[in-house]
This record gives structure tokens, C-alpha cells and sequence, in this order.
């Protein structure tokens, strides 16, 4: 068997260490055109705020490649897939034949086609250069376009090296994927707090300087800046698939069935540019983030390697984390409103409970957890995603749910009813001890 | 692999597991009334919850935290299979506590850190196993837990 994994972030080293659990023999050949292999790419606000240094953001050590046994081939990028003749071309001239492949590709940083948008100092963040091109930004203002979690990152992280950021975000709220209007106003508030301005419902229409960027020009005001970072979202990476001729699904994201593969045989695909079944939207959908990644890259790589092995689905799931100094996390849809796939049938309902520090949330449909959002108390953050995971009834538990009392031992006899479908052996263990 | 098993029989809720976990695991001082002042607060690992019973991490055999960790904090070791934090590279994303199916994972915001139960990997015996008085805690393969009759 000779496998080829195209991309070197968390689907494909995932889908490799999920290959070599079953495979230890066949041939892997990596490819990815970052030059620096294994690194984080969650972690590039916490390299340009110098919190972490490089060696720190790897997620996987150094010797991975050699311990896995795998070929890698960093800084090539690959031109084109035949999937009929089971060969990818690469820039360096050279033709690869596969048996298995995965299209592990990620997303790519939008670059908003506002009128001045190619001057110097204005950059994404999205790969190691664009966080050492930040990084070595001189400068004393910044601004920064989209506030969603890499936005809001990179602005905490321009403020910790004494930069001045101001936060734009044309929707009315920060976090507008991740946060309802509630929790979006208790975490701005802490942005805030830490000196940053933030200007919601304002929109950027275009970027003042000759050679470099020296304003941002909005509907409202002239903002002065040295620097810009734009962070307004990511597509899918699908040049190569596209070329393929694989299927592409609504939101342009490469679709694959539950064992992953793409509408090509033998060509899986997994990650940020991977169009999945999503449980909370109950719809097909691109949820760009880390965990989905891995385990996407966890089931791609035990097909490839011959066990049959069904994907659940996917649902978005974002923490905050200490970066913004108020824990927050947030799951799945954030209003029953935004579900696509919403029937006449359907029951939607929301459950709120807002103290002074703390908010909690609650999206039900038909009595089943669809979204959650946590804000101050979070350590019970993943029983709700378990239950979102397991789209089991809760409607009877509703007041333990939203209690501060929550535990997992008081959820059994929701397990144990569905028991079915909590079949592994760390919660049937529980479930024996009649509880 | 080994895992803690509770007889819920003889749990009785009297914490003492919480306590130990507290002192001799999570404190600097190793010494109860020192212990209790201590700032940052030391975290135990286990929770006497429900009915009562003592829970731990349960080093789910796929476990999310570790596909959620986004730069390797979160390891399995893989002579005994237990999950561990490797604490001096957590960056507090608190990503691990998002999926935990157990909740027992503690973002400590006092010590930047994710905080849960590796059952005394370092040690010859879990702690509260060791000290539970009424012998609820014992350590059991995985494979043996669901024969055992309650």
C-alpha cells in the first residue's frame, strides 16, 4: 500500500498516526507547503503576542516523521491529483502514484477585496509567515478587520507587545459564529477592559497610504494605523479537488461521506477543507476547527487503512481560554434560529441563566442539546458536547442541566436510557455500578 | 490497562479520597493544614459527586482531549495508557475541559494549567484508592471491571 497525505497540519498528522496503528509497513509519503513542519496553527496569536517561541508551538515532536516512518516532502506543493491514474504531480517535477490519498489541504485566509488591500503591512494570520511577518511589524497602532476568535486573539496579542489595537467587526457584535448577543457583550467587555477599542457594526471600506498602509477608511470615522491584520474568515483550500474534479459541496468545502472519502474512490479528504455532516445544523457543513480536524483526520486514516470506520459528524465547538482572561466556551449553534434544516415539526427552545460573572445557554431541538454557551463557570462545558455528540433526550433534566450542581454521575439515567448509543467501555463501566 | 473502579456500596461521600488528592497530589506542602492555605489553591483530582460517588478521569480508551489539544499537552502514555497533562506546556485553552464527557478536567485559572486525575502514574498506588476507609477505590484491568457484580 502506498499512501499520500497532502497537507501537514492536524487532519493529516492525525490521519497518520491512525494509519500507523493499523499499517506499519506501507509507504507515507507527506507533502505540505509550509516549510515548518508540525506546528500548531491555533497557537500563531500566542508566537506573535511572544508568549510561546517557536519550538513551543509544535503540537507533535520532531522526530515524529522518522518515528512514523514517513517520507516528507515540506515546502513542495502539490499541482495536480488524476485520480483515474492515482498520481499527484508536485512543484519540483516529480509524479507520485498512491493507492490511499488524503486531501488534508486546510483553509486558506480570505483576503477581503477592499480597495487598497495589497499595501505593505497589512497581512492575515493564518500561516508561519504570516505570523512572523506581524511579528516583525513596526509600528505603534494597529488595526485589526473581523472579530472572530483569530481576530480578537491577534488583537490581545498586538496589545501585549504594547501595540495599540483597534478591533472592527461589521456585524453588531463580537464573535458573531461563536456568541449570541449576551455572552458576545461579557466577553467584549473584557477586551475592552485590557485597552482595546472595539467598533461593531462598522464596516471598512478602504485602506488610506502609498506604498504602506497608514488608516483604515470606515463608514463612520478614519482610523490611523501603522499595521493591519485580517481576520475575516477562512475558505476552503480546494484548488486541487477541483482541478480532480471531486465533488464540492454548497459552502465549497470538498464533500465526503461518513468513512471520509471523497467522491472520488480511494481519495478521502478531512480538515478545514472538508464538508461534513454537522449533528447540531443537521446539514452538511465546513466547521473549521481544530478538534474536528483531528478526529476527522482519526476516522480518514483508519478507512485508508482498510477498518471500516463511520464518522458521527461534526459540530463546532470554540473555547477562549485564558487568552482573554474570562473562560468561554461555546458549542454547536447559538441560536435555534440558525439551524438549516429546520422543519414545520421541529421544537426549538432556549434555556438562559445570566449571574453577575457567569451566563449559560441552552439550544434545544426536539429536546435534544443542539448548542451550548458557557461563559465564567466551564468545567462541566463537556457533558453538554457529549450530549450534543449523542443527540439523546434531556428535556427532563433541563433544571440539572442549567444548575451550577451538574455532574456527570447524575446524568446515568440519561446514559442508560440510550445506552445504545454510550456503548464505550468508560461509560457502560459507570452505568454498571446501578447508580 | 487499569482503571479505578468504586463500589458504590461502600462509597460513603466522606471526601477523604478529595482531601488526600488535595494534599499529597495537588499541594506544594504535602501537609493538610498547610495545604489548606495555600495559594494558588491546590485542586483535587477526584469529585464526589451524585449519589455519592468518586470520580476520576476515566483515561477513556478514545478520548477526546486528546484530539482537542492543539499542541500535544495532553499525552497518553503508552506503556500503561494513562492520560497525562504534560503541565509545562499548557497554554490554558481550556479546549480539553470544552470536550471532556466526564467534566473533570479543571481549568485552573490560578494555575494557568488543565488539571485532572493521570491516577498516580508516578506512584506505586492511586492515593485516593489508598486511603479510601471503607475500600470503595480499587484498581482493576479494564477488561475485569464490567465482570465484577455490585
Amino acid at each position: 500500500m502506498r499512501y499520500i497525505i497532502v497537507g501537514g497540519s492536524a487532519a493529516a498528522i492525525s490521519a497518520v498516526e491512525s494509519i500507523r496503528s493499523l499499517d506499519h509497513e506501507s509507504s507515507i509519503d507527506l507533502f505540505s507547503d509550509e516549510e515548518t513542519p508540525l506546528f500548531s496553527r491555533v497557537l500563531l496569536p500566542y508566537y506573535v503576542a511572544e508568549e510561546l517561541s517557536k519550538p513551543l508551538l509544535n503540537f507533535r515532536t520532531a522526530d515524529f516523521f522518522e518515528e512514523n516512518k514517513v517520507t516528507p516532502h515540506l515546502g513542495v506543493k502539490v499541482t495536480s491529483l488524476n485520480t483515474a491514474a492515482k498520481a499527484i504531480r508536485t512543484t519540483d517535477g516529480q509524479t507520485y502514484a498512491f493507492d490511499k490519498l488524503l486531501l488534508a489541504t486546510g483553509g486558506k485566509a480570505i483576503v477581503p477585496p477592499i480597495p487598497g488591500v495589497d499595501k505593505e503591512g497589512i497581512s492575515t494570520l493564518k500561516t508561519m509567515a504570516d505570523a512572523e511577518r506581524i511579528y516583525n511589524m513596526k509600528g505603534k497602532r494597529a488595526v485589526v478587520i473581523g472579530a472572530g476568535s483569530i481576530g480578537v486573539e491577534a488583537c490581545i496579542s498586538l496589545t501585549r507587545r504594547g501595540i495599540k489595537a483597534t478591533l472592527l467587526e461589521q456585524l453588531g457584535q463580537v464573535m458573531p459564529t461563536v456568541f449570541d448577543a449576551e455572552a458576545a457583550e461579557i466577553v467584549q467587555k473584557r477586551i475592552e477592559d485590557l485597552g482595546i477599542d472595539v467598533l461593531t457594526g462598522e464596516k471598512a471600506l478602504k485602506f488610506t497610504g502609498d506604498k504602506r498602509v497608514t488608516g483604515v477608511v470606515t463608514d463612520n470615522r478614519e482610523l490611523s494605523c501603522d499595521m493591519v491584520v485580517l481576520s475575516v474568515g477562512v475558505r476552503p483550500q480546494t484548488e486541487l479537488a477541483v482541478q480532480a474534479g471531486l465533488k464540492i459541496g454548497e459552502l465549497k468545502g470538498i464533500r465526503v461521506d461518513e468513512t471520509m472519502m471523497t467522491s472520488a474512490k480511494d481519495v478521502y479528504a478531512a480538515g478545514d477543507v472538508a464538508e461534513t455532516h454537522d449533528i447540531a445544523r443537521n446539514a452538511y457543513f465546513l466547521n473549521a476547527i481544530w478538534p474536528c480536524a483531528f478526529e476527522q483526520g482519526h476516522f480518514a486514516g483508519l478507512n485508508m487503512a482498510g477498518r471500516k470506520s463511520a464518522y458521527p459528524g461534526s459540530y463546532r465547538r470554540n473555547s477562549i481560554g485564558n487568552f482573554i482572561g474570562i473562560p468561554a466556551i461555546s458549542m454547536g449553534v447559538t441560536h435555534a434560529e440558525s439551524c438549516a434544516m429546520a422543519s414545520e415539526e421541529d421544537e426549538f427552545r432556549e434555556i438562559r441563566v445570566r449571574t453577575k460573572d457567569a451566563y449559560k445557554k441552552l439550544v434545544l431541538r426536539n429536546g435534544k442539546i443542539i448548542g451550548a454557551i458557557l461563559v465564567g463557570q466551564t468545567q462541566k462545558a463537556g457533558l453538554m458536547s457529549i450530549l450534543l455528540k449523542k443527540q439523546v433526550n434531556v428535556a427532563d433534566s433541563i433544571p440539572l442541566l442549567m444548575s451550577d450542581r451538574l455532574n456527570f454521575m447524575d446524568l446515568l439515567p440519561i446514559l442508560r436510557r440510550n445506552a445504545d448509543q454510550f456503548s464505550e467501555p468508560e461509560y457502560k463501566e459507570l452505568m454498571d455500578t446501578g447508580l | 490497562m487499569k482503571v479505578l473502579m468504586v463500589d458504590k456500596e461502600k462509597c460513603t461521600g466522606c471526601h477523604q479520597c478529595e482531601l488526600w488528592c488535595g494534599t499529597e497530589i495537588a499541594s506544594t506542602s504535602k501537609e493538610l493544614a498547610r495545604a489548606i492555605n495555600e495559594e494558588p489553591h491546590p485542586v483535587p483530582r477526584v469529585y464526589v459527586e451524585g449519589k455519592p460517588f468518586a470520580l476520576q478521569c476515566r483515561h477513556c480508551e478514545s478520548a477526546p482531549c486528546l484530539d482537542a489539544c492543539p499542541n500535544g499537552t495532553m499525552r497518553r502514555d503508552p506503556e500503561t495508557g494513562l492520560i497525562y497533562v504534560n503541565e509545562q506546556t499548557c497554554i490554558a485553552c481550556w479546549m480539553c475541559v470544552m470536550v471532556c464527557p466526564f467534566g473533570i478536567i479543571n481549568p485552573s485559572s490560578s494555575m494557568k494549567v488543565a488539571i485532572k486525575c493521570d491516577r498516580c502514574r508516578n506512584m506505586g498506588y492511586p492515593i485516593c484508592a489508598e486511603v479510601c476507609p471503607t475500600g470503595a477505590l480499587s484498581l482493576v484491568e479494564r477488561k475485569d471491571y464490567r465482570k465484577k457484580k455490585f
